[in-house]
């Protein structure tokens, strides 16, 4: 079992892998269009790639309201919550 | 604004839909206006040679004058600026007069009103609209729009034009492609990097022509649409005065995007022209040409096509048309705008492939004209967003964040004699919402990678958006001819939405995908480097 602290980390090597950069040059209050230069797409794509990584069912809805590094890991971390309640085990 | 989706915004507001579908000016004044432009156009466009234009690969200089001289160049442009303020439905009608004439200038004009200088109608400042338009207006000087990179098509996230600060303003380097106009422009709305505002932040700016370090590449040979200008554009340290950025600093994607939305619309006029110059050729030819002791137009097979080319145009006017309608209701237009390019584009192309049919050996000369129907409005499909981007796109906007409810039935709200369709058409829209449902759920974020499936949904929706638009143009007009065309447009749109529906529901879609990668993959490898 992967800890909150680990799973924002493959998050964001994820993002990086996506964007071609350092994990390094990404902070958690950078934009992901206007900073990293991610649009709307791009975003479902980074979700879909960490739901696979992650096994993680990442929902549609409220995938658009994401804006920022924070935000996506924000996201992450609530189905996983959500997820392993429904499946019994402790977060 | 967020948009609501297509359907769903038509559905709630079809009863004042029916007479804004049946017209071609967005007000009874706009009409009057747009008729003295169009009578101007009927004139100017019989006066043009378009086999030389085509030949020559040139517009002749006294042509862009003489449609400055009937104010061409001015239709979108406020009135308060020397312009005649046209709405973008009154516009797309004047583009596609232009087309179906000669293809060069109905994108010169196009370009040039929509692109061109909508950045400074929506985004400029009084100063810069003061300074620019009243000369855009007259055509002193004509517009162009650079945003496409050799590394960045349809991905304009990816463009690498940037502007450093320095004193008082920027410096401008890079290279921009394909730059529509961009041979005898006079002011360019560039769409560059400026990374001081975030490392993938965009603005928007104005270079006049003849700046220093604005170098202006040679004309690229075309396949079609070759009276226009299209150029590369080479900047070495152009400055740009900071009063030279349209709108706010590091906005520029958000603009070009709304920018983008008109340029599509109005592209989409240009197609309905050309759609329409097919049809006329189609009609004449048939009627005329004799083969087993009838006229071509006797024969049931002919007389489907005719009527199928015919129905095709009814229902791309009604798209775009309902495109306008949802511009002048102040609602977004990113998705309508994309459904009608998407829509228009693919419809110029079959119908003048089915002319160039119809025509027979002879339809592959060129001096019938029809084979440069079909040359023109090739790039139709890939410009201003290549469709399946489009598709793909408009797909995951849809499944992701655009409310998709299906809204009230259509079937109450249109003419008698098309409710048995607009029932058909109520069972197919509940069946897509359905099945989109069950796909979201099913797949979540993971969705976003099943391209066929994402094309499917997005082909149903476009279909479905554009026979809604026919029912109701139908159901606006008066005349048997209309109600026959509105029911044979929206027949034909159901059975391309059910094929859509077959693909989203069977389950074969993985193994399909799975097996192109595969075959993809070879080719590739095999393929000459």
């Amino acid at each position: 079992m992967i800890s909150p602290e680990e799973r924002r980390l493959r998050t964001i090597a994820v993002m990086a892998e996506i964007l071609e950069i350092d994990a390094s040059a990404i902070a958690g209050d950078q934009r992901l269009r206007e900073d990293l230069g991610m649009d709307s797409l791009g975003s479902l794509e980074l979700l879909s790639t960490i739901s696979e990584e992650l096994r993680l069912d990442l929902e549609m809805e409220r995938a658009m309201e994401i804006r920022t590094v924070d935000d996506a890991c924000a996201f992450v971390e609530q189905h996983y919550a959500e997820q392993h309640a429904r499946a019994g085990v402790g977060v | 604004m967020s948009e609501q989706e297509p359907l769903a915004w038509a559905l709630s507001r079809a009863g004042e839909l029916h007479a804004a579908l049946a017209t071609e000016a967005a007000s009874h004044e706009e009409s009057e206006r747009l008729g003295v432009v169009l009578s101007a156009v009927k004139r100017f466009g019989r006066s043009l040679d378009a086999f030389a234009i085509d030949r020559e690969a040139r517009l002749p200089r006294e042509a862009l004058r003489e449609a400055a001289h009937m104010g061409l160049f001015a239709l979108t442009i406020p009135e308060r600026h020397g312009g005649l303020g046209l709405s973008l439905k009154g516009a797309c009608r004047a583009v596609d007069a232009l087309a179906r004439h000669e293809r060069g200038i109905a994108i010169t004009v196009g370009l040039h009103n929509g692109l061109g200088t909508q950045g400074l109608c929506f985004f400029g400042s009084e100063a810069q609209r003061q300074r620019y338009l009243p000369e855009l207006a007259s055509g002193e000087r004509i517009a162009s729009f650079a945003a496409t990179e050799p590394g960045a098509g349809s991905d304009l996230l990816a463009i690498t034009t940037t502007a450093r600060q320095t004193e008082g303003g920027y410096l401008v380097s890079g290279e921009k492609s394909y730059v529509t106009n961009g041979g005898f422009a006079g002011l360019y709305t560039l769409l560059v990097r400026t990374p001081h505002l975030g490392r993938a932040a965009q603005s928007l700016m104005c270079i006049e022509a003849g700046a220093p370090g604005l170098a202006v590449g040679a004309e690229e040979d075309k396949l079609g649409i070759r009276g226009s200008s299209t150029v590369s554009l080479h900047l070495d340290d152009v400055y740009v005065p900071a009063g030279q950025v349209l709108g706010e600093p590091g906005r520029g994607s958000e603009y070009a995007h709304a920018l983008l939305a008109w340029g599509r619309t109005l592209m989409s006029g240009g197609c309905i022209g050309i759609a329409h110059a097919a049809v006329d050729a189609a009609a004449s030819h048939v009627r005329a040409r004799k083969q087993f002791g009838k006229h071509l137009s006797q024969q049931p097979l002919v007389q489907q096509h005719l009527a199928d080319m015919a129905a095709r145009v009814y229902a791309m006017e009604a798209l775009v048309r309902l495109t306008g309608a949802a511009q002048q209701g102040r609602a977004g237009i990113d998705l309508l705008s994309a459904f009608a390019k998407v829509f228009c584009s693919e419809g110029a192309f079959d119908v003048s492939d089915q002319c160039l049919q119809l025509h027979g050996a002879l339809g592959f000369l060129e001096p019938t004209g029809v084979a440069r129907l079909l040359r023109d409005c090739r790039i139709t499909r890939i410009f201003e967003g290549a469709n399946d981007v489009l598709l793909v796109r408009t797909a995951a906007s849809l499944l992701a964040g655009v409310a998709a409810s299906a809204g009230a039935p259509l079937s109450p709200q249109v003419a008698p004699e098309l409710a048995g369709t607009a029932r058909a058409f109520d069972e197919l829209v509940d069946r897509l919402d359905a099945r989109t449902a069950q796909l979201r759920k099913q797949h979540g974020v993971a969705l976003v990678r099943k391209q066929a499936l994402l094309a499917a949904l997005a082909r149903a929706r476009v279909s479905l958006t554009a026979a809604l638009a026919s029912l109701l143009r139908g159901t606006g007009e008066t005349g048997q001819e209309a109600r026959s065309l509105a029911e044979h447009a929206a027949c034909g749109l159901l059975a391309d939405a059910t094929a859509q529906l077959h693909i989203l529901e069977g389950e074969e879609h993985a193994a399909r995908q799975e097996r192109a990668r595969g075959i993809a993959e070879q080719l590739c490898q095999e393929a000459p480097r």
